[in-house]
């Protein structure tokens, strides 16, 4: 079924330096190519009408020969779905940047974007119409975890109109927020920051869940399943479309470094240990009882260091000067010595910094080496970096502001809830930059110290935040949208599972196959992978990972990018060698388009083919690259760790090219004829030295086997 | 337009909250004084905690979940979306919840929906420029002040009769139901800090200044050459808490300068070789994961001297003789650098003063503060106001977007009850 497509060609206002004659009359001549019409503005009112005349005539196949979609798709999409035309079926061509605008040779640029145009057209031959779907969900979601971040989770997501239910594993609500007897920088307590927020979460819609823990999870965005089991062990099951993890964070308990003695001397305390006695108004020394009237605090306890947490906890040194502060207010000539490294209070903390500093609180820039008792006192050794002396000193408290880890629990969790954890253990963001509350597995966000130390606010601004993600997804229960990704034939499974394994938003789920369900025991149980398309992000990492074709992106199948390649790469041969790239539709697109509107040149002799995401190319495609007359194949991928589509995506593709390169280097060729580079759109370079590396190896490794009509032996080294 | 919603700011902040609105159906009209969006991100180059551009932000509803770069953003193709670029807003009057907003909007030369970016103007004169590749608008812009006979053949040549050189000002009132702030920060120029000679020697630069040096698209193609005379730099030095944390200037801790400062020393140690920096601090303040910056730093060499700058003599040769006092040593030290870099003070903008005065805010430090300082609530910022990004005091990118999502998670939930 190989139906033929209109193509329109931009001149860009008549600007672009591209020879349209040729243009015409040789992709008039493609089998492929229905009509071409040449327009000077097809992203203006007029020629947008243009646009959807054409596209009621030919079912909507029509390739679009102009700048760059990443600008023109939004606007030519709008403009027909506002006319009850479906536009899903429109390939583009971007034949300003990538083709007019980097090459100085018309003949050479008119060329390159004749190929490309073929390649559309072949992957326009088979394209799908992409549906409108829509699904209904329960308006559900249920939080775990029931300190401040939790119980604004919970306020927020039912002010969006969702049922919640949240869960604590403790008697109360509140966690740490209700042991601080001050909260930076609101001057209040802890409980009384909690007060209006306690008050607010009576509400028909919020179900509370204290004493219950949560053993697991199963199902996918819009059908979780959640088993809880009470204090009395009672199991439960609760239905809900996403989840919220908010189960905090757990202090450092510093029992195993020595030389603070915590454990061993009673009056060795830790930050939040002082807060507590604070709050509970029973300042004392824990030893005797005693009075309080010296204080030293060290910094930095396990935090900063290579032996405990590497990073800086962020939160102890305010922590310190409000507990401090507090000191003061009891004990106003208590005196209180902080030991630091460095003093690290933002924005306006520092003004809470400096009044300490005027309330007499004396700030020693050192590290502690020794503690020990002496009598009922404790006595401290320590060294003073700015002095470069030693001094002992004794005080009726030493308080560790110690380390903010993860809480427990996280990485039992991470199992059935699919979402990634980071090296310190907290749970880690889809995108350190944009997504911090999302996780690796769609529908399960965390939010609050869960994911790094903050502030109560910070957590707040979280939990805020996350609800209106979490709304986004589930659009209050009714979930509407093209439905863009990938489809999967359950017949065609052969339940290898690769794809629900590698997927980078944990999309495939492995299902029993119902079919057997009825046979005996005996029957071995089979699995087959579903995939519900709504969920998925369209990358493609699963199909380029299927070994049996099973699942497949709606619009870009194995059958449409097979043919593009083979039509890009026409009549490719040795005497002007040709470099395929794919590139990804996220940073690789936009390092691409920024290189030719700052006119950076290249040369021609380089075919490039769009993917959603390099992790959508598999060791077939490359290879068919170099069947179909490629002397060398590139992927232009995503950032290492920053693949944005989907996070993993361009590490997979990784894998596939090494394995394309030894499987080269195994039969003879070169593996170095495949390179796989990453770049963004801050630093166009990387494109242009990418790719004039990899035109460079075409030209010097000569004719591959397939031009040279050796080739075969290939073929079975890849079964 | 119907109960829209207006956001004063169009940086990273705005620009997520006016996308995050409109893709909410919620009719937004996003303005900024300046000829683009983007703010202060356009400049910046690269960002941490990710190490890769600063222009990127999260794409549409139409592609869940998948970042964009700005230009590819459509804020002038999402039909619930109203950019105003060039506009200010000068009065407004009504109560929380319906406020009425009369802005100044343009001289619009350049229609920016019309604009393809063909590069005839840009070709014939002087007067038009593409302030950044990444802008948005993707559009040229247009410079009175450089009118020539070039500009008025591209007024008339233009394939899309996108240019209008006699055009006005023109006045806009909108109706409004909440309005969200996200006017952001400014770098302080530390002129009248005498001690730092700062605009009084070429090679004495702000951060800001390094992240434009560094930025491969910029003039000398990323390397970090000296302004004075386009020398290649050998050694260079950094100082800390220029303006922040000082009594006569700004009390408060700017938050971000030393992360961004060491950012750029590790682009500067890592991927320019060969160039000594020497960073000159107080406290070294790389809170939480950032701390990685000041690990990696110290392991590439860069020197960290704890201590205050005490002198700048400037040599014939261009560089400066550059004396400081080692706290850790207790000693005065004297370096021979090309290149002094200011961590200088991020401060309110100027434009708060007068929106601050117009609508009944809480002022922090000069910034924008929650109404109800004890709900730890945020972004809010009175009764159908709110605040977001840089507005509420220095933020890093991560924040501002978190930000500006609460900011239209709460306007959701204000419309709900
Ligand atoms: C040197 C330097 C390096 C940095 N590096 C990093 C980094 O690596 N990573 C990171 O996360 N962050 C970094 N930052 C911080 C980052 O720049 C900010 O977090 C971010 O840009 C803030 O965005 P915003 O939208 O809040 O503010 P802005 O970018 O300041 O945008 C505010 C916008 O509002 C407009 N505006 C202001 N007032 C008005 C008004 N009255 N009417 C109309 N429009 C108005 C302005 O013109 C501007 O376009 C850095 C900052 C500096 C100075
Ligand atoms: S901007 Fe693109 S669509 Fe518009 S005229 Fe130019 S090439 Fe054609
Ligand atoms: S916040 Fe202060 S005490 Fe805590 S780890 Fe960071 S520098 Fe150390
Ligand atoms: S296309 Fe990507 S996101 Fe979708 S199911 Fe496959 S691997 Fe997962
Ligand atoms: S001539 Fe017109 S369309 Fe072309 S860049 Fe200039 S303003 Fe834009
Ligand atoms: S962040 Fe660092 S440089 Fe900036 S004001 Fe604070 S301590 Fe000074």
């Amino acid at each position: 079924m190989s139906e033929k497509s209109d193509v329109i060609l931009c001149t860009c206002g008549k600007q672009l330096q591209l020879d349209y004659e040729i243009l015409t009359d040789r992709i008039g001549k493609i089998e492929l190519a229905k009509t071409v019409t040449i327009l000077d503005t097809v992203c203006q009112d007029d020629d947008l009408e243009q646009i959807a005349k054409m596209i009621e005539k030919n079912e909507g196949r029509l390739v679009i020969a102009a700048c760059t979609n990443q600008k023109i798709q939004p606007r030519i999409d709008q403009f027909l779905y506002s006319k009850g035309l479906d536009p899903t079926r429109i390939q583009y061509v971007n034949i300003r940047e990538h083709s007019a605008w980097v090459h100085d040779d018309l003949t050479e640029a008119s060329e390159k974007s004749v190929a490309m145009t073929r390649g559309a057209l072949a992957r326009s031959s088979t394209s799908n119409t992409i549906p409108t779907e829509s699904k209904d969900v329960a308006g559900h979601v249920t939080v775990i975890g029931g300190g401040i971040a939790g119980i604004e989770s919970a306020i927020s997501l039912s002010g969006l109109g969702y049922n919640v239910t949240l869960i604590e594993i403790a008697d109360e609500l509140g966690g740490h927020l209700a042991k601080l007897p001050m909260v930076a920088p609101t001057g209040k307590s802890g409980t009384e920051v909690l007060a209006a927020r306690l008050a607010a979460l009576k509400s028909d819609s919020i179900t509370i869940l204290t004493r219950t823990k949560v053993k697991y999870v199963e199902g996918e965005l819009g059908r979780f399943v959640v088993h809880l089991v009470t204090d009395a062990a009672e199991e439960d099951e609760l239905h809900t479309s996403a989840v919220v993890l908010a189960t905090g964070f757990k202090e450092f308990k510093p029992t195993m470094i020595d030389e603070y003695q915590y454990g061993k001397n009673p009056d060795v305390l830790t930050q939040l240990e002082l807060s507590e006695m604070l709050t509970e108004d029973s300042l004392k020394r824990p030893s005797d009882g005693g009075e309080v009237k010296s204080v030293i605090m060290v910094q930095c306890v396990g935090s900063r260091s290579e032996d405990y947490k590497r990073d800086c906890s962020k939160l102890c040194c305010t922590f310190a000067i409000d507990n401090s502060l507090e000191i003061l207010k009891r004990v106003p000539d208590a005196q209180i010595r902080i030991v630091y490294m460095d003093i690290r209070v933002p924005f306006e903390n520092e003004l809470i910094y400096a009044e300490s500093r005027e309330k007499g609180v004396d700030y020693i820039r050192g590290r502690i080496s020794m503690v020990w008792s002496q009598g009922n006192e404790t006595r401290v050794k320590l060294y003073d970096s700015l002095l470069d002396q030693y001094f002992e000193l004794s005080s009726d408290l030493l308080v560790l502001s110690c380390a903010v880890l993860p809480p427990d629990g996280i990485t039992e969790l991470s199992e059935t809830l699919g979402y990634a954890i980071e090296d310190d253990g907290h749970i880690k963001e889809l995108y350190g930059k944009l997504r911090r509350n999302e996780t690796r597995r769609r529908g399960v966000l965390a939010v609050g110290a869960v994911t790094r130390p903050q502030f109560a606010y910070e957590a707040v601004t979280d939990a805020q935040a996350a609800a209106l993600v979490i709304h986004n997804e589930l659009q209050g229960g009714r979930i509407e949208k093209i439905a863009r990704g990938a489809v999967l034939v359950a017949d065609d499974c052969v339940g290898c599972s690769l794809c629900a394994q590698q997927c980078p938003r944990g999309v495939p789920l492995m299902v029993e196959e119902t079919d057997l369900e009825n046979q005996d025991d005996e029957q071995k149980l089979v699995f087959k992978a579903t995939i519900d398309t709504l969920n998925c992000h369209a990358c493609g990492v699963c199909q380029s990972l299927c070994p049996s074709g099973a699942t497949q992106l709606n619009f870009l199948t194995n059958e449409q990018l097979w043919a593009e390649i083979d039509a890009v790469l026409e009549g490719a041969g040795s005497d002007y060698p040709i470099t395929l790239c794919f590139y990804c539709e996220e940073c690789s697109v936009s390092t691409i388009d920024i290189v030719g509107t700052r006119k950076m040149k290249y040369p021609a002799s380089t075919r490039l083919i769009p993917v959603p995401c390099s992790g959508r190319v598999s060791i077939v495609d490359i290879l068919k690259a170099f069947e179909s007359g490629a002397s060398a194949v590139m992927l232009a991928a995503c950032e290492t760790d920053r693949c944005h589509i989907a996070g993993t995506g361009n590490e997979i593709a990784q894998v596939q090219v090494d394995v394309a390169q030894e499987i080269l280097n195994a039969i003879g060729w070169r593996g170095e004829r495949v390179g796989m580079y990453r770049m963004f759109s801050a630093e166009p370079e990387r494109f242009t030295e990418a790719i004039n590396e990899m035109v460079k190896r075409a030209k010097d490794f000569g004719p591959t086997p397939v031009h040279l009509g050796t080739a075969g032996k290939w073929m079975e080294v890849k079964e | 337009m119907k109960d829209a919603v207006l956001v004063i700011g169009a940086g990273v902040a705005g620009m997520t909250a006016a996308i995050e609105l409109a893709d909410s159906n919620i009719e937004t009209v996003l303005i900024d004084r300046l000829p683009t969006a983007g703010g202060n991100a356009l400049d910046l180059y690269k960002a941490f905690p990710t190490d890769d551009c600063f222009y990127c932000f999260e794409g549409s509803r139409s592609r869940p979940g998948i970042r964009k770069c700005f230009y590819r953003s459509a804020l002038i193709d999402q039909p619930n979306l109203h950019l105003r670029t060039d506009t200010e807003v000068a009065e407004i009057s009504g109560s929380p919840g319906s406020f009425t907003v009369k802005l100044t909007v343009g001289p619009r030369y350049v229609d920016s929906r019309k604009c393809i970016l063909c590069g005839l103007c840009l070709e014939l004169s002087n007067a038009f420029e593409q302030i950044s590749p990444q802008c948005q608008p993707q559009a040229v812009i247009y410079r009175p002040d450089l009118l020539d006979d070039g500009a008025k053949k591209a007024e008339s040549d233009c394939p899309t009769k996108a240019i209008n050189l006699n055009a006005e000002p023109t006045e806009e009132t909108v109706n409004i139901t909440d309005i969200v702030l996200a006017t952001g920060y400014h770098e302080m120029q530390p002129i009248n800090v005498d001690e730092y000679s700062y605009g009084k020697h070429p090679n004495i630069i702000t951060q800001l200044e390094l992240a434009k040096i560094l930025d491969p698209n910029g003039e000398s193609g990323g390397a970090l050459l000296r302004p004075s005379d386009g020398a290649q730099v050998k050694n260079m030095m950094m100082i800390q808490c220029v303006g922040s944390r000082d009594e006569n200037y700004y009390a408060y801790c700017s938050k971000i300068c030393c992360v961004f400062a060491l950012k750029h020393a590790k682009i500067v140690s890592s991927e320019r070789n060969g160039i000594g920096i020497t960073v000159v601090y107080m406290d070294m303040r790389t809170y939480d994961r950032h701390e990685r910056y000041y690990r990696e730093t110290r392991d590439s060499g860069v020197r960290f001297l704890r201590g205050r700058l005490h002198l700048i003599d400037p040599r014939e040769d261009g560089t400066l003789d550059v004396t400081v006092y080692d706290s850790l040593l207790n000693k005065y030290l004297r370096h021979n650098i090309d290149l002094l870099v200011l961590s200088s003070a991020l401060e309110p903008p100027e434009s708060n003063d007068g929106i601050i005065q117009l609508l009944d805010v809480q002022m922090r430090s000069g910034f924008i503060g929650p109404s109800d300082p004890f709900s730890e609530n945020e972004v809010v910022a009175g009764d159908h106001l709110y605040v977001c990004g840089s507005a509420t005091g220095p933020t890093e990118v991560p924040e501002s977007v978190t930000q500006a999502r609460a900011v239209v998670s709460k306007i959701l939930q204000g419309r709900r009850s």
